[in-house]
């Protein structure tokens, strides 16, 4: 087990998040739920059909044991947009919790950093547990934590593309500076890739594309939990430093008079 | 005459006629552009086709998921004072002229919701005083008090006439060049507003830019050399990608079907060609909705759904309404191939391992 997760002053025993929105039917989306352990999962509210239940994921999702839902404002372009959507998705979920998602451009999805921070301020005062989705952005992060977000969720790399990490190197200055959990969101495509994000110090990580799409989602849900369990505890275990230079056999420094 | 970015540049235009080697090496491409985009469009690659099929598969499912979303479209009116070669509606065609009144499009947006469906695109045709730019926005507020999702096909609007049809719940338009062709073009539009190649193919553009969510865009498959549409509309859709930033692109697919008239297409584009179009875009574009109606046969659609398309339309009249109880059937644009009910098609869809999402957008972005 890694040890306990705490988000807005709420603790949670796995740092595995879940997203919703691409899986085949709503039973191997419940099956791969239930494999990864996961207890916070995300829903869009653009997915949400209050009108005709049968059309609904919510239903299901709300009926999870031990989950706590995360509605997302997927969809909305504009801070204007985000905050009525979090305001009906928190209506809807009765959830605290929201994740903060404003992608303007809908073909590549990324977040808009002005939007998202003026969002982020408003729906603190509202008295969200705000998760904002975020460019890798080490300035922006501690913007947005200086503002009261409960984390921020910085991507690896485009959503749905499974380019894994490729924002390493702005990972790291996230989570050497962050007072707030780091939650790596987007881009992951194996459980190496949520395994290296935990060892390298980020909190948790968000999948959804990588499991959706697998050929068995619930197996790849388990591995995926398995993987961000290794990666912590190889994180507690100390993680050998990795360098290129040998060991010197004849030392350089040995005419030194002490 | 042209716009600039319509023209491929040279080399991409030489790609059409690629090698094997060259639709081998566009295939393996991890960033294709629109050289890699043309040579996949080539004869060549056609001896390609179910690794194409492969990339295609895998590509929508990264980005859309195991899921199809769904939309109905309802034919508002029929009047029209176009004379496309090509069409049903054509004015010197149809006899039977029909435009449904407020009473009318509310029973059948009534009709259409009690379904199941949460999209609904409304067509029109050309621009008349029985069906003119106020009798399409007030069918968009009534279908938007309706539906979550709304959108047009009709006839190219100014960028005034797009906002206020973009604030009455409108989230985006559907306006195919049918060809990019300019002497093709001439030739088949005889006569009306349409003829105006220029004004219509920066129409999507005027839509965008007044606040349009999304702009669809296509061609009319069958009245032009196929792969040289296809390298155009991809033009298109990256000038615009690049134009309007917030724009989302989608592109569809539609081959010309039997239709009043018998009109002949010159350059008739078979199921391996088709699906060759669809699967290079899918390759270059990954992220672009692609979609596919009912004008294609039951086993084509469920043979392509995920693999490349990613949005569908379903259980389709191309008469004008004829979804409610007792309507009078006029004849339709063009006759459907795929007439199988929502609860056939989305058991087919499920039966492949893809979720119909009917909902995928919410009134509240409004």
């Amino acid at each position: 087990m890694t040890a306990p997760f705490t988000l807005g002053g709420r603790t949670f025993a796995s740092r595995l998040m879940l997203g919703t929105g691409k899986f085949s039917d709503v039973q191997v989306m419940l099956n791969a739920i239930k494999a990864s352990g996961a207890q916070l999962v995300t829903v869009a509210l653009r997915r949400i059909n209050r009108e005709r239940l049968e059309d609904d994921i919510l239903g299901p999702l709300a009926a999870l044991p031990d989950v706590t839902l995360v509605p997302n404002t997927s969809g909305a372009m504009d801070a204007k947009e985000a905050v009525k959507a979090a305001l009906l998705g928190r209506e809807l979920s009765r959830s605290p919790f929201v994740k903060l998602e404003i992608h303007p451009n809908p073909h590549h999805l990324m977040p808009d950093p002005i939007e998202t921070y003026e969002a982020a301020r408003i729906l603190v005062k509202e008295g969200f547990i705000v998760l904002p989705y975020m460019q890798a952005d080490p300035v922006l992060a501690k913007r947005l934590s200086d503002i009261g977000c409960a984390a921020v969720m910085p991507l690896g790399s485009a959503i749905g593309t499974g380019h894994g990490l490729k924002t390493l190197e702005m990972l790291r200055y996230i989570v050497r500076e962050s007072t707030v959990p780091v939650i790596v969101d987007a881009g992951l495509r194996a459980p190496s890739d949520a395994a290296a994000a935990i060892e390298l110090g980020c909190d948790a990580v968000l999948v959804n594309s990588a499991i959706a799409a697998a050929a068995d989602p619930a197996a790849m849900a388990h591995a995926f939990a398995l993987a961000v369990q290794a990666g912590y505890e190889a994180r507690g275990a100390g993680i050998m430093p990795a360098s290129d230079a040998a060991a010197a056999t004849s030392p350089l420094t040995s005419f030194l008079r002490s | 005459m042209l716009p600039d970015w319509l023209e491929p540049p040279p080399d991409a235009l030489a790609r059409l006629d690629a090698s094997k080697r060259e639709a081998a090496e566009a295939l393996a491409c991890d960033t294709p552009g629109i050289r890699e985009f043309a040579a996949l469009l080539s004869p060549s690659a056609g001896v390609l086709l179910e690794a194409m099929a492969r990339r295609a598969r895998d590509a929508t499912g990264r980005h859309f998921g195991k899921t199809i979303s769904l939309y109905v479209p309802l034919y508002l009116s029929n009047f029209c004072e176009g004379g496309c070669a090509y069409c049903g509606f054509a004015s010197d065609r149809t006899h039977v002229r029909r435009a449904l009144d407020a009473g009318e499009i509310d029973a059948e947006l009534d009709a259409l919701a009690a379904k199941g469906f949460e999209e609904v695109l409304l067509l029109t045709g050309e621009r008349t005083t029985h069906a003119d730019f106020d009798y399409v926005r007030d069918a968009v507020a009534r279908a938007a008090a309706r539906f979550h999702l709304v959108t047009v096909e009709s006839f190219a609007m100014t960028a005034e006439e797009y906002g206020a049809l973009a604030r009455a719940g409108c989230t985006g338009i559907t306006l195919y060049q049918e060809t990019y062709d300019p002497d093709v073009y001439a030739t088949v539009h005889r006569w009306g507003p349409k003829r105006d190649y220029r004004s219509r193919i920066e129409a999507p553009a005027r839509a965008l830019g007044a606040g349009m969510r999304t702009a669809g865009l296509g061609v009319l498959l069958g009245l032009a050399e196929p792969r040289r549409e296809a390298l155009r509309l991809f033009s298109h859709a990256e000038h615009l990608r690049k134009e309007h930033w917030k724009g989302g692109i989608a592109v569809s697919f539609p081959r010309i079907r039997p239709q009043r008239g018998d009109f002949a297409p010159p350059y008739p584009v078979r199921e391996e060609l088709l699906a060759q179009l669809i699967f290079a875009f899918r390759i270059a574009c990954p992220d672009l909705p692609l979609v596919l109606s009912t004008r294609e046969r039951a086993e084509f659609r469920d043979g392509m759904a995920g693999v490349g398309i990613s949005r569908m339309s379903v259980e389709s009249r191309t008469t004008v309404g004829g979804y409610r109880e007792g309507a009078e059937g006029t004849s339709g644009q063009f006759e459907v191939c795929d007439n199988r009910d929502i609860r056939a098609f989305c058991a087919a869809l499920r039966g492949k391992g893809l979720q119909p999402v009917f909902k995928n957008w919410d009134a509240v972005f409004r």
